[in-house]
């Protein structure tokens, strides 16, 4: 919906949507220059959102890579492990310490 | 790097080497092909279905475990390749491009870290989980240092959560590896596999069904 709502007496009137616990509240801002400098405004704010919402998933996709170099790297050091343990002989006592098996 | 010991001195105490486990001096580990890297990858993936049926009692999977470790004598170093790699990638992370200096006394720090943890004469498993010790942490004190440094800006709720998951994360990761060490350290001697170059290999010795 344009933020701009046309009047029938002519001109155009600017208005912010937003939710208010869980239903649309419209409010009216104005029309004319105080309309185009607030909506100026409000687009400003909202592209400077936008930018922050992309460098931060950019951020976080890059942590992720790096977070899951070490991810892998734990779980095959810990597949290694409990490999070596299950081949000498030993086996895991409910999941906890491991003793070595007797059969 | 030390000296790499003669076939008569391989019982005495070595000096810890900061290099990969069963990595021969010399070599580069990074060089692994990607066809390596990919038969690598295959074979952690067996030896974890292998261990999951082992862990749930089933004994069928354990011939087949040794034969894996026993045929892939380089899989700690390779493992230690991908740590080598992670560990270089949060130092730059962490520390200004140009900060060479505090970059090398990190660098140094973790050696020295591992080289602590790892102790005298370590077995390449324990060198393995030394590695995995010091990693880990180098996790936390990059997604803390991340936390912290965003507390001062505007941070969104998401934005603390994530950090929040992933310090967690890394915690739980910490200390999974200090619990594994200290059970191999525990069991001692008779957890000596042939994981990597010069390694005693005592399994099958005194071992029920091997």
């Amino acid at each position: 919906m344009s933020p701009w709502e046309r009047r029938k007496r002519g001109g155009r009137y600017y208005t912010r949507s937003r939710k208010v616990n869980g239903r649309v509240v419209r409010e009216y801002v104005g029309g004319g220059a105080l309309g185009e400098l607030v909506a100026l405004m409000d687009a400003e704010e909202r592209q400077r959102r936008e930018e922050e919402a992309a460098a931060w998933r950019e951020e976080r996709e890059h942590l992720e890579e790096l977070a899951g170099l070490v991810d892998e790297l734990c779980e095959a050091v810990e597949t290694v492990a409990r490999a070596t343990l299950l081949a000498a002989g030993f086996r895991q006592h409910k999941r906890g310490e491991w003793r070595r098996r007797r059969d | 790097m030390t000296e790499e010991p003669t076939s008569k001195s391989k019982l005495t105490v070595r000096r810890y080497e900061d290099r990969p486990v069963g990595c021969p001096p010399g070599s580069d580990p990074v060089a692994m092909t990607k066809e390596e890297r990919e038969a690598h990858r295959d074979t952690v993936e067996r030896l974890k279905e292998l261990v999951e049926k082992a862990g749930k009692g089933d004994k069928k999977p354990l011939p087949e475990i040794r034969k894996i470790l026993k045929e892939s004598p380089d899989l700690a170093w390779q493992l230690l390749d991908v740590g080598r790699v992670a560990e270089w990638r949060y130092t730059e992370m962490m520390l200004k491009e140009e900060d060479f200096g505090k970059k090398e006394v990190l660098r140094c720090q973790l050696a020295a870290m591992r080289e602590v943890i790892a102790g005298d004469n370590p077995s390449p498993l324990e060198r393995l989980l030394a590695d995995r010790i010091v990693l880990s942490w180098l996790q936390i004190q990059l997604f803390e240092d991340l936390y912290a440094s965003s507390l001062s800006k505007s941070m969104t709720i998401a934005q603390a959560n994530y950090y929040q998951k992933r310090i967690d994360h890394a915690h739980r990761h910490h200390l999974s590896a200090i619990r594994t060490l200290a059970q191999i350290r525990k069991l001692g001697p008779a957890v000596q596999i042939n994981i990597a170059e010069k390694q005693i290999n005592t399994m099958g010795e005194g071992i029920p069904g091997s």
